[in-house]
């Protein structure tokens, strides 16, 4: 069976439910803390889950792209592994340049940063798949235009990119998920942060790194389709 | 020379109480010990009238949380811990730092007895905040955004609470945090040191003590004044979630160790009196004393006075008493595994001092003795120290009740303005700023019950519901009625998701103590909870008692005993909200909190809401407006009969009609009274935006 | 009314000016101390009326933990950073040291921009001479 690193940096405060929902699917996840850097390399894949890592200092997710247990996630990605980040383990995501991944490493090219407005808000919401589900082996399992239920809580979840970036994140299906109502309309009333393009979610170009703002492992009780459709892609891959 | 709060005579007591002059060190520590926070003075006989104990009792007042038996689950029998306090005074001042620092400190009041910490609220109590640039607006929203920086961040979710904004409160506001852990009963660590624990090392951990937070204790014993509020900067606590967050994770994990070596320790918070009153509650409680080294504390500053390191209040702090085969692994676990020196600057655990077997509290700094006292006149408990000379009536009662206007002519119109108003409106833009759902363990999110409901424990259908109550309006009117309702409100809150409530905690929000008054005011209201909690057969098992709530010339708040009610469900699968769920099912009016829990056990309660003051109409209107939330088109007819319901009660819906219901639910979204419509959508938008003005 | 610019510091100890020196380090940057500002601009008739504009501003500044200076440098000074998001008004200010309490040279501002204190792709800074 292969193995999932769930990653804690310090502040990081959604592991356990994490771990909790992998596992509800078979997953072999474990938990890797931060003095234990050096094992993250043995695993076949990985999820950044929520929190604050280093309370978002100087930018959400900044110091935790940076951190050295990042090294074999990023050296993972490259192989293939499958990554999935989860709230502030999305905004590491794109901190560490990961997804949408058009730069170099470690040169962020988009950043999930101060809503508008600019408050942290918890919110159930709902997400919408809107790229193929085949374009990434972590969403593969989902149906085409699925609705997820979630629970938004963050203060820097809105995606903001130079012009440029923003038009290739939308021309070459960057674009995982969207904000939607719970009937699958997407408008701004739904998106509750002013995110661009109503994003909710991106993948990086290879499809095996995926970033969602919103926490479907909040819903109660604990179930995910895309958590579960992200343990059958580590299986495959 | 000395800026402390103690009075003359009480001065004269410690001399004569260690046959000499005190040092600079001592008048500070006693000065910390005896003032009102530590000591509760004014308030101890009183509080003995309270019920703590029954069946679920697993630990009453003394310690710094209480504990009730929640369950079984897997052969292991589990508990929750829960403690109540309030953070007025720096709020006030502060409101960011305030709030947050109120939140670190209830949550290792709770973590130190051993617990996971699973969830906070809050209740709060703010002046008119109509008008924006005022102090008292910016304290509103800053004390929000400081609990939900602080919460959110260690990731304990914000469960329930409530929020009330009363010109009363407008130059002192209430900031009462509640926090709650989940314990195995045979793992819950105490704060006193152990039988057979002299010679023991005595660690603290946490953050480098620092001169931010020096003079709390006297601070919230003595009167704001709002004119020179740079003058209590010294007080001036600053937050660090950050470090809170990896203190907890680390702190689960000695715990952990500890279990696995069954050794029993001791662990308490720092509260208002620093090192200096951690480490003799801990000793003189266990039946020893302590001597303590200054200088092996860690700072965060060079040269700091002895006495700032002795009862200075820097955050994010515990002691520990611990075996000596233990404690090198419980530093390496501090100091290595979680790594607290990177985390903040030169926080650690470290050594500083021992249990001693002669009963001294001992303080060195600079080799030299800097206290030397008894240890048990230093933290024995005083009373009736302050009682006034002449006992005051309380306040007159005024009708405080919205429910009377609602039943005369033209009650819709009376309804929507109720509900927009900012008595009546959604606390939902507020509490949106908290964290509700982090551990993926709520049930039911704050705002969607009138109780918040968590599974505390993964895989087991245990629920721990929560709710608090405290009408400031019944306050002003009347003291003891007040307290009485705010039993009442919490009780019914948790009973209608349908939890058996178990346990009660307290905070006694009040003025200037030795103001006849004002002193009566809180005598009364401990009257209110005593007996309407022994009529309910409900133990208090945590508590806290704030003074001299007031304003610069003497005027008190509304007098506030605010009320949490812990309540347990066997399966959290059978909650019920109050949003409406089926047209064609029907509404009754009942008081009875037997009937209520009866019928949501046999599954006959589609949806149920506590009624308050402000009435069945207004109940009702909630309902539907939760419903709309919920994305159901639904709406209510309701009785023109005029409803005697300012005791307030329970709106239950369910399917079956009965003789007495007091509406019908209906299909297409409206409230019907009598001839008179409207639109339940038009007023639940004007009952969802209104806080919008405040926090959106 | 002129433009002025202020800098509002913390006086009591600053969590996250401390993680930026951590984290800096961490990544090899040869900084000994870090110090943070935030920067903003105000347009008022004089000095003292733009001190006190902030001063009253109870979302900018509390007494009991801030102070407020007037910048008279329309650029950030030797061993400073000045970042400002794309959509917002203010600026953070950094300010690094060496071991013997000296700026640090522009070379090494430079690298704590690329390696942490800026994100391009929503940020822009500025760094001292």
């Amino acid at each position: 069976m292969r193995s999932v690193a769930v990653l804690v940096f310090p502040g990081t405060n959604s592991e356990e439910e994490t771990v909790r929902l992998l596992r509800v699917y078979g997953a072999d996840a474990r938990l890797v803390h931060w003095s234990c850097a050096q094992t993250l390399g043995e695993y076949d894949a990985y999820v950044l889950s929520g929190g604050f890592a280093y309370e978002d200092r100087i930018r959400a997710g900044a110091i935790a792209a940076r951190d050295a247990m990042m090294d074999p996630v990023i050296d993972g990605a490259r192989q293939g592994k499958l990554v999935m980040g989860i709230c502030n383990g999305a905004q590491i995501l794109l901190e560490a340049g990961l997804v949408p991944g058009s730069g170099d490493s470690r040169r962020p090219t988009a950043a999930f940063t101060r809503n508008v407005p600019p408050h942290f808000i918890c919110k159930q919401v709902y997400v919408k798949l809107t790229v193929e589900p085949r374009r990434s082996i972590i969403t593969a399992a989902l149906a085409a235009g699925a609705v997820l239920p979630a629970w938004a809580a963050h203060g820097e979840g809105r995606l903001a990119a130079g012009a440029e970036q923003m038009a290739q994140i939308a021309n070459e299906n960057h674009l995982a998920f969207v904000y939607a109502r719970a009937d699958g309309r997407v408008d701004d009333a739904a998106t509750p942060n002013g995110s661009a393009l109503h994003c909710a979610g991106l993948v990086n170009r290879d499809g095996n790194v995926l970033a969602l703002m919103p926490h479907p492992e909040r819903v109660f009780p604990a179930r995910s389709a895309l958590f579960e459709s992200f343990v059958k892609g580590v299986e495959a891959s | 020379m000395i800026d402390v709060a103690l009075r003359g005579d009480e001065r004269r007591r410690i001399a004569e109480a260690l046959g000499r002059e005190p040092t600079r060190v001592e008048l500070y520590a006693f000065d910390a010990q005896w003032s009102e926070h530590c000591s509760y003075k004014s308030s101890r006989a009183h509080l003995r009238r309270l019920p703590t104990s029954g069946e679920r009792v697993v630990l009453g007042p003394g310690e710094d949380a209480g504990i009730l038996y929640l369950g079984e689950h897997d052969g292991e029998r589990y508990a929750v811990v829960v403690a109540h306090e309030s953070h007025n005074h720096p709020s006030q001042v502060v409101p960011f730092e305030g709030a947050a620092t109120g939140v670190g400190g209830i949550v290792r009041d709770v973590l130190c007895m051993g617990a996971h910490v699973f969830g906070i609220a809050d209740a709060l109590r703010f002046g008119d905040v109509a008008t924006p640039g005022t102090h008292r607006r910016h304290v509103a929203q800053a004390v929000v955004d400081g609990i939900s920086a602080y919460g959110n961040a260690i990731g304990v979710p914000n469960l329930a609470g409530d929020a009330f904004f009363h010109e009363g409160f407008n130059e002192n506001c209430l900031v009462n945090v509640i926090a709650l852990g989940l314990v195995k009963e045979k793992e819950i660590v105490h704060s006193f040191a152990p039988p057979g624990s002299e010679g023991w090392p005595l660690v603290l951990v946490g953050k480098a003590t620092d001169a931010s937070g020096f003079g709390g204790a006297s601070f919230s014993s003595l009167v704001l004044d709002a004119e020179n509020e740079a003058a209590n900067k010294g007080a001036v606590q600053v937050p660090d979630p950050f470090l809170e967050n990896v203190l907890m994770r680390a702190t689960y994990r000695v715990f952990a160790l500890l279990h696995e070596r069954g050794i029993t320790a001791a662990c308490k918070d720092l509260g208002a009196g620093g090192v200096m009153g951690c480490s003799a509650e801990i000793c003189a409680s266990g039946g020893y004393g302590a001597r303590v080294d200054l200088d092996r504390i860690n700072v965060a500053q060079a040269n700091l006075p002895p006495e700032i390191l002795a009862v200075g209040e820097t955050q994010e702090r515990m002691i520990f008493a611990l075996p000596p085969e233990v404690v090198a692994s419980v530093l390496r676990i501090y100091n290595e595994e979680f790594s607290l020196p990177e985390i903040a600057y030169n926080a650690r655990a470290v050594v500083i001092g021992n249990v001693t077997k002669e009963k001294r509290y001992v303080l060195t700094h600079h080799g030299q003795a800097v206290m030397d006292v008894d240890i048990e006149t230093l933290t024995k408990p005083r009373e009736g120290a302050l009682v006034p000379s002449e006992m005051g009536g309380a306040r007159k009662v005024e009708t405080a009740s919205g429910a009377a206007e609602l039943d005369a002519e033209n009650p819709l119109s009376r309804l929507a303005a109720l509900l927009s108003s900012l008595d009546g409106c959604s606390r939902e833009p507020l509490y949106r700023r908290y964290d509700t759902v982090v551990r993926g363990c709520t049930v039911v999110p704050r705002g969607y019950a009138d109780a918040g409901v968590v599974a505390p424990i993964p895989g087991s259908p245990l629920g721990v519901a929560v709710a608090v109550a405290g009408n400031p309006r019944y306050g002003v009117a009347n003291p003891q009625l007040a307290a009485e309702y705010a039993v009442v409100e919490a009780v019914r809150k948790v009973v209608a998701v349908g939890a058996r409530p178990i346990g009660l905690t307290d905070c006694l929000n009040f003025g200037n103590p030795t103001s006849a008054e004002h002193y009566a005011e809180f005598v009364a209201a401990v009257d209110g909870l005593a007996h309407t909690a022994r009529d309910l057969g409900l133990p208090f098992v945590s508590g806290n008692v704030s003074f001299y709530n007031e304003n610069a010339s003497g005027k008190a708040i509304p007098a506030s005993a605010i009320v949490a009610c812990i309540g347990v469900l066997n399966d959290v699968a059978r909650i019920v909200t109050p949003a409406l769920k089926q047209a064609g099912s029907t509404l009754r009016f009942t008081r009875d909190i037997e009937e209520v829990l009866r019928a949501i056990q046999e599954g006959t309660v589609l949806a149920c809401h506590v009624v308050t003051g402000d009435g069945v109409y207004a109940a009702a209107v909630e309902m539907a407006c939760a419903a709309v939330r919920a994305g159901s088109e639904l709406g209510v007819r309701l009785s023109d009969r005029l409803l005697r319901t300012d005791r307030g009660g329970f709106l239950l819906e369910s399917s079956a009609s009965c003789a007495e219901q007091v509406g019908t639910v209906l299909g297409e979204p409206i409230v019907v009274v009598g001839e008179a419509s409207r639109s339940v959508r038009e007023m639940y938008d004007a009952w969802a935006g209104r806080l919008d003005e405040i926090y959106a | 009314m002129t433009e002025r610019r202020l800098a509002v510091r913390l006086k009591v100890p600053d969590n996250t000016a401390y993680t930026a020196l951590v984290a800096l380090r961490r990544l090899g940057v040869p900084v000994a101390r870090v110090e943070r500002a935030t920067l903003i601009v105000v347009a008022a008739a004089d000095d003292s009326a733009a001190l006190e504009g902030v001063r009253r501003d109870e979302a900018l500044f509390n007494a009991n933990l801030h102070e407020v200076e007037l910048v008279r440098c329309s650029a950030p000074e030797a061993g400073e950073i000045w970042v400002r998001a794309r959509d917002a008004s203010s600026m953070q200010a950094w300010r690094l040291f060496d071991e013997d309490g000296a700026p640090v040279p522009r070379a090494t501002l430079e690298w704590a921009r690329d390696a942490l204190l800026c994100n391009p792709a929503i940020e822009t800074a500025v760094v001292g001479r």
